[in-house]
């Protein structure tokens, strides 16, 4: 770990201002729980970070007016065991239990999880594994190596990690937005535009910009979140990386036909995966073991499956399923 | 007598955080080390550049080579010396596996240790290698040519006897690599003291650390100390010397400074043993009625270029039944690793995941009820020697727990059984049986006017609760409160400190406390019996504070091996003794249920029946049987090392990647102990427990996971991409 500048802005509009002048590679510090682990493996090398965990303007969580809000402060562990979210949304509050450890949710922030960076082997091991994301042009150990968990869908030559996440992937099944600062004035964007996929470029993982900051993060109101789970399977049953998840959430008539559908694939992708074509293909639809299991077929269907870890594509086709139905028993209660 | 329920003597300095571990001391003017590793998978250093490490602020030494005038090799613990491994790092330009040391960094701070760490670069020449038992470039060698005093274990003609069986099963199981990864990190402080050498680790080998170093460093042993007082989890990871120990307290010497070490957990997959790969091929020759008539079982064990770590598979698999022919074959696989070593159960894990899944595969075979083949093929005497086991109570351990559990409600169909939920449910079972070792044991003990009588004697506290059964025993014999018991173990100021592993600790240290308390009743002129008043008998002795020195041998042992056991060498006895062969036996019973879609196995209640003799300390004991029950589920669904073979090394190197089992994995451990004394073995009438609790366990997971799916598991761990 090398020496690097601590500053401990007093306001977001402070924290703005040091981004604004700090040098480039300059991080910002909230929860802690991914950064300081890449620091001290030597993924990152920030020459200064920005620390925002105090700032409380940042941590207010509101649940009213049409919308849920989420400083982009505020602890995992807090918006998991918020009783709005967990009675309105359970996909989201289930997103973040079944995230980490107990201790890593009580300091982890919702913001910053956001954009935990992958737990690719390669990525993390060090210079003499090749790892375009960290050193690029060094090319993708691996593609020809332990891939059991890589990514399925959204992976290109350059590289195949997984984005790591639960939080967003129940989100951007919600339509969250996100609101940032920068010098240049707040402006907010969709979830769905955050991150983006490899390409020839793995380095760049998200499409804020270098001076920015997450405010908060908004979820419409809708009745499809009381209708909603999240479902992670993974190698044990806490405390582990996703193999395959799914946030569902439907809405049902009076008749049981599916009004509104919504499924996002975690553990699968190289970013957080909005699973459209298969919530297109459940809307008209009594919601059944096979109908739900076709939404699953749909959603795998463009999956390009790794040496060892193909099963993971039938693997995520019966996680979908079982979300879905999950969802549909909360949907009716 | 049965021993009465008493909790932990400890558990309120472990609780409330005052236990004082190996680095946990902060002495003045501490240093602190790092070690720089190679990132190459084998070949040479060309060069070393540290010049950025020296650079770096509060740096003090950066030492990448040691003369070997200075820093001896510290010999192979398995091979007559004192370390889990031949090979002493900084010796020579060689890099015989990746994430071997090729320099060490002390600091005035442990950032600056660790950044001047990261700043050393070596320039290598890099040269073929082979980690996995069947790479190109892994070379075997049978082990009773290489090593013929580890003998494969030969009783009858099994192939003959094999060949001409009604029934057959031939099945081959593979075994992978896993790591220890105890709570607390391998770490030391190191401190001279004018000419002697002060060394403070967790260590379940405080007399090998002290013989060991002495010999590398050209000192006198009687001039080193090691103090050990507890240690947050060994599992055999910390049962030899380390080679970190030579080159911290050379740095110290150099400095004139005490030297703290805490090696960081990437790095401990690399500078400490593991369990290797192993492959297990199980003949297995019947009658129709599934009788054992022979048994085969050839085993590839991996071990390092630079040792032969000998595989011990057939001492038990030879000796859980009444088989008249077996026959052993082990192969040594020589890779570019470190050498392997002992992790609980080390032998006996995979042996019996390996022979008790083929077992079961002969019960369906011959279409016998699991249990009963088992009870149809039990012995009393042992197969290999002809001599009667000490004890043998395992048909008790089958019968009582196939009750407790309500095994008779098992639908023996595969697949047959289903949850409400939809989820397959299957029941396995599977036997263990772990070797009686015991070793010679020095047991100081002493009577003070306050009425406190402490003792001191061979043993290190690892967890396994030899404090309190060492506390209980003084207490019940004089009828004194337990708190008036000191207790001093894994300290070599008060006794060699002979290697606690292998399940022998309490049973090596308890009949020599047991002969001092003789001694200490004939010094305090009491009886042979009944309560002490222990300060006033002090006070009529007329001296301060009477003390004894006694020692104690395995069942006929000579007594030179207290003379081994006092150079740090190892000098454990058995399971074959003169009059008698001694194991300590075990059944395990397990539940797991396979969701419907999804495929998750979970383990929803296990049970283990024990056979360990007396139970020594009721609490320990149950806690023994919950953490090895636990590490047999962990082994069984959890935890592999992966190897990238391009590379080298083991890559999940981290408690994330590394997936150990958590207290979500974890259900309904039920267990019940036959609570026999052995009186064979010792007046105390204690054998083993520790690794006994988790062998077997996998194999009957596997065995469940059969009942419920009608699919075998021949390779562990057992996934969700195996029953899909």
């Amino acid at each position: 770990m090398r020496s690097f500048a601590y500053v401990v802005p007093d306001s977001v509009a402070g924290a703005v201002d040091a981004l604004a002048a700090a040098e480039p590679g300059t991080k910002i510090l909230a929860g802690g729980t991914t950064l300081y682990d890449l620091m001290k493996l030597g993924v990152e090398a920030p020459p200064a970070v920005i620390d925002i965990h105090r700032l409380a303007e940042l941590t207010e969580i509101s649940t009213g007016e049409g919308e849920l809000s989420f400083g982009a402060g505020a602890k995992m562990a807090e918006v998991a065991d918020h009783p709005v979210v967990r009675r309105d949304y359970p996909a989201l509050s289930e997103s973040l239990w079944r995230a980490a450890s107990q201790q890593l949710r009580n300091m982890a922030t919702v913001g910053g999880n956001l954009l935990q960076r992958t737990r690719c082997g390669y990525f993390r091991g060090g210079a003499e594994f090749g790892c375009n994301k960290r050193d690029p042009g060094s090319g993708c150990a691996a593609l020809e190596g332990l891939d059991r968990t890589h990514a399925l869908l959204g992976a290109s030559d350059a590289c195949i990690a997984t984005y790591p996440g639960d939080w967003a992937v129940a989100l951007i099944a919600f339509d969250a937005e996100l609101d940032v600062v920068g010098p240049r004035g707040e402006r907010t964007l969709p979830l769905g535009d955050l991150h983006v996929e490899p390409g020839d470029n793995p380095v760049l993982e998200h499409t804020l910009a270098a001076d920015e900051l997450i405010l908060r993060i908004r979820v419409p109101a809708t009745p499809a979140g009381r209708g909603s789970t999240y479902h992670k399977i993974r190698d044990r049953e806490s405390y582990a990386f996703a193999l395959t998840s799914a946030a569902a959430a439907v809405t049902l008539d009076a008749q049981g036909t599916v009004t509104d559908c919504r499924i996002g694939l975690g553990g699968v992708a190289t970013r957080p995966w909005r699973a459209t074509a298969a919530e297109r293909s459940l809307l008209g639809e009594q919601l059944t073991m096979g109908t739900a299991r076709h939404a699953g077929e749909v959603a795998f269907a463009d999956a390009r499956p790794v040496r060892t870890g193909a099963f993971r594509v039938e693997l995520g086709i019966r996680t979908v399923t079982d979300a879905l139905l999950t969802a549909g028993k909360q949907a009716a209660r | 007598m049965k021993t009465p329920d008493l909790g932990r003597v400890d558990a309120h300095e472990k609780v409330t955080g005052t236990a004082s571990y190996g680095a946990d001391r902060v002495p003045d003017d501490l240093a602190y080390a790092m070690f720089a590793v190679a990132t190459i998978g084998k070949g040479r250093t060309v060069s070393i550049d540290t010049a950025a490490a020296e650079a770096v602020p509060g740096v003090r030494l950066v030492l990448t080579r040691f003369d070997e005038d200075e820093l001896r090799g510290p010999g192979f613990l398995m091979g007559g010396g004192f370390a889990f491994q031949s090979l002493q790092p900084l010796l020579s330009d060689v890099v015989a596996y990746r994430g071997q040391p090729i320099a060490l960094i002390v600091a005035d701070t442990l950032v600056a240790a660790t950044e001047a760490a990261d700043l050393v670069r070596a320039r290598y020449e890099i040269e073929p290698f082979a980690v996995g038992i069947d790479d190109e470039g892994a070379t075997s060698v049978l082990q009773e040519e290489a090593l013929p005093w580890f003998p494969d274990v030969k009783v009858g003609d099994a192939e003959t006897a094999y060949a001409a069986s009604p029934v057959q099963i031939d099945e081959t199981y593979l075994h992978p690599a896993q790591h220890q990864v105890p709570m607390e990190l391998i770490s030391s402080v190191v401190q001279w003291k004018g000419d002697r050498l002060v060394v403070h680790e967790s260590t379940q080998n405080a007399g090998a650390l002290r013989h060991g170093v002495a010999a590398q460093l050209n000192l006198d042993p009687a001039d080193v100390d090691v103090i050990s007082p507890y240690i947050g989890g060994g599992f055999g990871s910390r049962n030899a010397l380390q080679p970190h120990i030579g080159p911290l307290a050379l740095a110290a010497r150099r400095l004139r400074r005490p030297v703290k070490l805490v090696i960081p957990r990437r790095q401990t997959f690399h500078t400490g043993s593991f369990r290797p790969v192993s492959r297990h091929r199980i003949r297995l020759g019947a009658d129709p009625s599934g009788r054992l008539l022979a048994a085969l079982h050839d085993a590839d064990h991996q071990t390092s270029r630079h040792d032969l770590y000998p595989a011990m598979y057939t001492e038990i698999t030879s000796r859980l039944y009444a088989v008249p022919n077996f026959g052993g074959r082990q192969r040594l696989v020589q890779t570019d690793v470190q050498t392997p070593g002992f992790m609980r159960a080390p032998n006996e894990g995979p042996a019996s995941f390996a022979f008790e899944s083929a077992v079961d595969v002969l019960a369906y075979a011959t279409g016998q009820d699991p249990v009963e083949l088992r009870l149809a093929n039990d012995t009393a005497t042992d197969p290999v020697t002809g001599l009667p086991f000490s004890s043998r109570h395992l048909a008790q351990c089958l019968t009582r727990g196939a009750e407790r559990f309500g095994w008779q409600k098992r639908d023996p169909r595969p697949g047959s059984m289903r949850a409400a939920d939809g989820s397959l449910v299957g029941l396995g079972v599977a036997v263990g049986a772990h070797p009686v070792l015991v070793a010679p044991a020095v047991a100081r003990m002493s009577a003070g006017a306050d009425g406190r009588v402490t003792v001191g004697v061979d043993g290190h506290e690892m967890g396994q609760g030899i404090r309190s059964a060492i506390a209980l025993l003084v207490a019940q014999d004089l009828g004194v409160p337990v708190q008036d018991v000191v207790v001093r173990v894994g300290d070599t100021r008060v006794a060699p400190q002979h290697l606690t592993a292998g399940a022998w600790g309490t049973a090596t240290a308890l009949p020599a406390v047991h002969k001092a308390l003789r001694e200490l009743r004939k010094r305090l002129g009491a009886g042979d019996t009944g309560t002490v008043e222990v300060a006033a008998a002090v006070r009529a002795t007329g001296h301060g504070s009477p003390e004894v020195e006694v020692t104690s041998v395995g069942p006929g042992q000579p007594p030179e091996m207290l003379d081994r056991s006092r150079a740090g060498l190892f000098s454990a006895a058995g399971p074959v003794f003169p009059d008698f062969t001694a194991f300590s036996w075990a059944a395990h019973f397990v539940e797991v249920r396979i969701e419907a879609t999804t495929r998750r196995i979970r383990v929803p209640r296990a049970l283990c029946v024990a056979d360990c003799g007396r139970v020594a300390s009721p609490v320990t004991a149950a806690s023994q049987v919950r953490g090895g029950v636990i590490w047999g589920i962990s082994e069984a669904l959890r935890e592999s090392s992966e190897v990238d073979p391009r590379f080298g090394g083991f890559l999940n190197t981290t408690l994330e990647e590394y997936p150990v089992a958590v207290n979500a994995d974890i259900a309904e451990i039920d267990f019940d102990f036959i609570d026999e004394p052995d009186l064979l073995l010792s007046e105390v009438g204690v054998k083993g427990l520790g690794e006994l609790t988790m062998i077997g366990v996998a194999a009957a997971v596997a065995n469940a996971v059969f009942h419920a799916t009608g699919q075998r598991q021949n390779r562990l761990p057992i996934r969700i991409e195996d029953v899909m």
